[in-house]
């Protein structure tokens, strides 16, 4: 097991170096100069002699391969280095400000979603063809179908504009979470339901639910015992699947409800040329899919026997 | 006049005409009451919340370029001199200021017992270092400075700037950079200040998130009395139709930038709010790059102004907030003039000048001359909803003269490096070219100028551009810049499409809003004179 767990943490470590080093030769390719954004969109004379002592203060001016050691080596130290756009603010204190709102967003879209799809997608597998089954269908294929921009308008115009119970945006009380955790669980809602529906219909035909029941176990156990604790095995894939996309899945959310979290951070960076902060989020998130997926693999182990590690 | 007058905020104005004849400006001014302005004194509570379109990224001199920044940082910081919301010059910490005779020295009078945040009192040392500390290359407002030798501190109260050269636009872009206190700036450094500032404003700052909202609280000591309200909020709201929704639910009274042209329309028909329509300072151009060969010819892009009915895309994508460019200032510009060259929409116009310059049909409908297509690719900025139809609308109008406009879309960083450097061939603004603070032609249209997106370069122009600023009295210097305009309508570097209005909404929940409006953005400088109904 300390063998397999340290051949997997290099492994991760080589991806997170492999990555850091695409990220950063990316967003040097990208055209543009993130001085430019400084100058209030032209509105300012600026003269070469300004331009260049501004790109010498941040570093800019040096050797790329200079610009990336000096950016790793102070990563390894625990010290991400300084926004350009937001210039006096450590990077790490922009992530630690936007981690928690889209982990909370995240945690609880993830929550609502399983607490919902999992008894729905099990009840549609063992009634399959009944009215449960159908809602759930319909309910399954709204969720994937309904792009988060618009059903987070329709949200805000039914539950801010016309009811006046929950606020438009921002995050001043608790209720300014119900929106947007609705609106990431619909999607994870519908998804996980589709999965938990289908990978129990693969299973309830199979031979050894067919001889739990013919030794006269009651279908309810032969459901949770057999057969649900195996079908749990693609949704716990799927859910550290999802990890990877809480970066680019809250992007769209983040916007429409105007929540200071990772996925706008992410964005507004990469449009500004912020590249401290952007090469930052990307190593951060690459550490995080890893870990996940490490997770996950270990996971499948408690909820697969046949697969654990000897 | 009393240094603590009971004349709140700004009462006092810089008359044009007495700069004109270099005379001392005194703190009269005109008084808030003729100016439509109205509010009890004292305290009556309550929180104004506003809202913006990006994270306000920093919070001192420097990041006073940003519309939804500048809103925040003028509650916090103040400085000598404000171009207010009717594009006049308004005395703010400064009392009155003196040109001297040769223009090579300013002279400014402050206003005394003023204090900051930390309870230390405002003087010319700050005044000077201020000045000099940002005039420092590295700084983005380090240009605004252009011409300055050193801040010279005659006593307390007194502060002259010294100049090494005339620049009549000084004290206009100078004067607006707040200013900071000496002693907490020299132990926080820029980058520092950026994050926890202190001014003399009528608010400090009391949470700053940058990316969903600043909170800032009244300043009691702030010397024109204290503010109205406790509290002032900006939240910043990406999505423009959210940012009605929160209009109309109450969540905010304001907002700095603007909803969409279809929300403006309903908001104008609410009693329940005030919806303020002012032009913007630049029109939207396509500014092209006159460094190539097929646009380098002023007859080929003469035609294609000919060719472009921009009363049709003001009309169509402006829902007709917005009167057809003549010039490259705006109508509302001091120095702007409607005697130049006029371009209207006349197809059959574009084609025979084209014809004239050697143009002729190809086999695609498109236009060549001695094997060159007549081709160009227009790049605007990524995901702009607002300016790309505008592009597409004008690639349609361009093609029906035998003119190829090719639309590509990257990141603003992209476009303005790519612009600048020539190595993009066009695209679609609205900034750069006309600053209320001041004009900036050296900088815009000048040879070589850092923003000359263009790369226009024109001998007459240069020498108009160095006789203006060489000229710091407003009417000598106005037949300079009328010039300026008349030759910039007929080379016609950019295509200049229309002077474009933005509708800013305020509820009428929001008291003391001032009557007459020509220049939006200052509106936001002074929370403190509003209150909450």
């Amino acid at each position: 097991m300390s063998t397999y767990l340290t051949f997997r943490i290099l492994k991760g470590f080589f991806v997170v170096v492999l990555i850091s080093i695409l990220t950063f030769v990316i967003m040097r390719l990208m055209p543009g100069d993130p001085v430019f954004l400084l100058l209030g969109d032209g509105q300012i004379s600026i003269t070469q002699e300004q331009i260049d002592a501004i790109r010498a203060k941040w570093g800019l001016d040096r050797p790329l391969i200079e610009q990336y050691f000096v950016w790793a080596g102070n990563l390894l130290r625990g010290d991400f280095g300084e926004s350009l756009i937001r210039a006096g603010v450590p990077v790490r204190y922009m992530i630690a400000e936007a981690i928690p709102v889209t982990l909370t967003l995240n945690a609880f879209a993830l929550a609502l979603a399983l607490v919902v799809a999992l008894p729905m997608g099990i009840a549609a597998a063992v009634r399959r063809n009944s009215p449960i089954d159908y809602v759930t269908n319909v309910v399954s294929a709204f969720g994937i179908a309904t792009p988060n921009f618009w059903l987070a308008l329709m949200l805000i115009v039914i539950f801010a504009l016309q009811l006046g119970w929950l606020p438009p945006f921002g995050l001043r009380t608790w209720q300014g979470y119900v929106l947007p955790v609705l609106v990431m669980a619909t999607e994870e809602m519908a998804i996980l339901m589709r999965i938990t529906r289908g990978a129990i219909l693969e299973l309830l035909p199979q031979d050894f639910v067919r001889t739990a029941r013919s030794k006269g176990m009651p279908d309810r156990r032969v459901l949770w015992r057999h057969v649900v604790s195996n079908a749990l095995l693609p949704v716990v894939t799927v859910v550290g699947f999802r990890v990877a996309f809480i970066l680019s899945g809250t992007i769209v959310v983040e916007t429409v409800f105007a929540l200071p979290g990772i996925g706008r951070l992410f964005v507004d960076s990469v449009l500004r040329l912020d590249y401290q902060v952007v090469q930052s989020l990307v190593v951060v998130f690459a550490v995080l899919v890893v870990v996940v997926n490490l997770l996950t693999d270990l996971v499948y182990a408690l909820v697969d026997p046949r697969i654990r590690m000897s | 006049m009393s240094p603590k007058s009971k004349e709140p905020f700004f009462a006092r104005r810089l008359s044009r005409r007495r700069f004109m004849k270099h005379s001392v400006y005194t703190a009269a001014g005109v008084f808030v009451g003729s100016q439509g302005l109205s509010f009890a004194q004292g305290s009556q509570g309550g929180t104004i919340t506003w809202m913006g379109h990006q994270e306000v990224a920093g919070l001192g001199p420097n990041d006073i370029g940003a519309d939804v920044q500048a809103s925040v940082i003028f509650n916090v910081l103040n400085p000598l001199i404000h171009v207010n919301h009717l594009t006049d010059t308004e005395m703010v910490l400064a009392r009155s200021v003196t040109l001297s005779d040769d223009q090579l020295a300013y002279t400014f009078e402050l206003e005394q017992g003023v204090l900051f945040h930390d309870g230390s009192e405002f003087t010319a040392e700050d005044v000077k270092y201020t000045y000099e500390t940002y005039a420092e290359a590295g700084n983005t407002v380090a240009s605004r400075f252009t011409g300055m030798r050193e801040v010279e501190v005659v006593d307390k109260y007194t502060a002259v700037v010294h100049m090494d050269s005339i620049n009549a636009a000084f004290l206009r872009q100078a004067g607006e950079v707040p200013i900071v206190p000496r002693a907490y700036h020299e132990s926080v450094g820029v980058d520092g200040f950026r994050t926890a500032p202190i001014g003399t404003g009528a608010f400090q700052v009391e949470s700053w998130s940058p990316a969903s909202a600043t909170v800032l609280s009244a300043f009691a000591d702030h010397f024109r009395g204290a503010p109205l309200v406790d509290t002032i909020r900006l939240d910043v709201v990406p999505e423009a139709s959210v940012r009605t929704i929160a209009l109309l639910t109450g969540e905010a009274d304001a907002t700095v930038w603007p909803v969409s042209v279809e929300d403006n329309l309903d908001f104008m028909e609410n009693p329940d709010f005030r919806v303020v329509i002012t032009n913007w300072n630049s029109p939207r151009h396509i500014p092209l790059n006159t460094r190539l060969p097929q646009l380098s010819d002023k007859r080929v892009r003469q035609a294609m102004m000919f060719a472009l009915d921009r009363q049709r895309i003001v009309d169509e994508l402006e829902a007709g907030f917005g009167t057809v460019a003549t010039s490259h200032l705006a109508p509302h510009n001091p120095y702007y003039t409607s005697d130049v060259k006029q371009y209207p929409y006349d197809p059959e116009q574009a084609r025979a000048v084209l014809e004239e310059a050697g143009w002729t049909v190809g086999s695609d409908g498109i236009r060549e001359k001695d094997g060159m297509r007549l081709s160009f690719t227009c790049t605007t900025i990524s995901g702009d909803q607002t300016r790309r139809p505008m592009a597409e609308l004008a690639q349609i109008f361009l093609r029906e003269v035998g003119v190829e406009m090719l639309l590509a879309e990257a990141p603003v960083a992209s476009i303005l490096q790519g612009m600048r450097e020539g190595t993009l061939e066009a695209s679609l603004f609205n900034w750069t070219m006309g600053s209320t603070t001041d004009p900036n032609p050296a900088g815009t249209i000048g040879t070589g100028g850092g923003d000359n997106f263009t790369g226009f370069s024109n001998p007459e122009m240069d020498a108009l551009i160095a006789e203006g600023l060489s000229v710091v009295d407003p009417e000598a210097r106005k037949p300079i810049y009328e010039r300026t305009q008349q030759l910039y309508a007929e080379e016609m570097p950019a295509l200049l499409l229309h002077y474009n209005q933005g509708a800013l909404v305020f509820s009428n929940e929001l008291q003391g809003l001032p009557e007459e409006i020509s220049n939006s953005l200052p509106i936001f400088y002074r929370m403190n004179e509003y209150s909450k109904g």
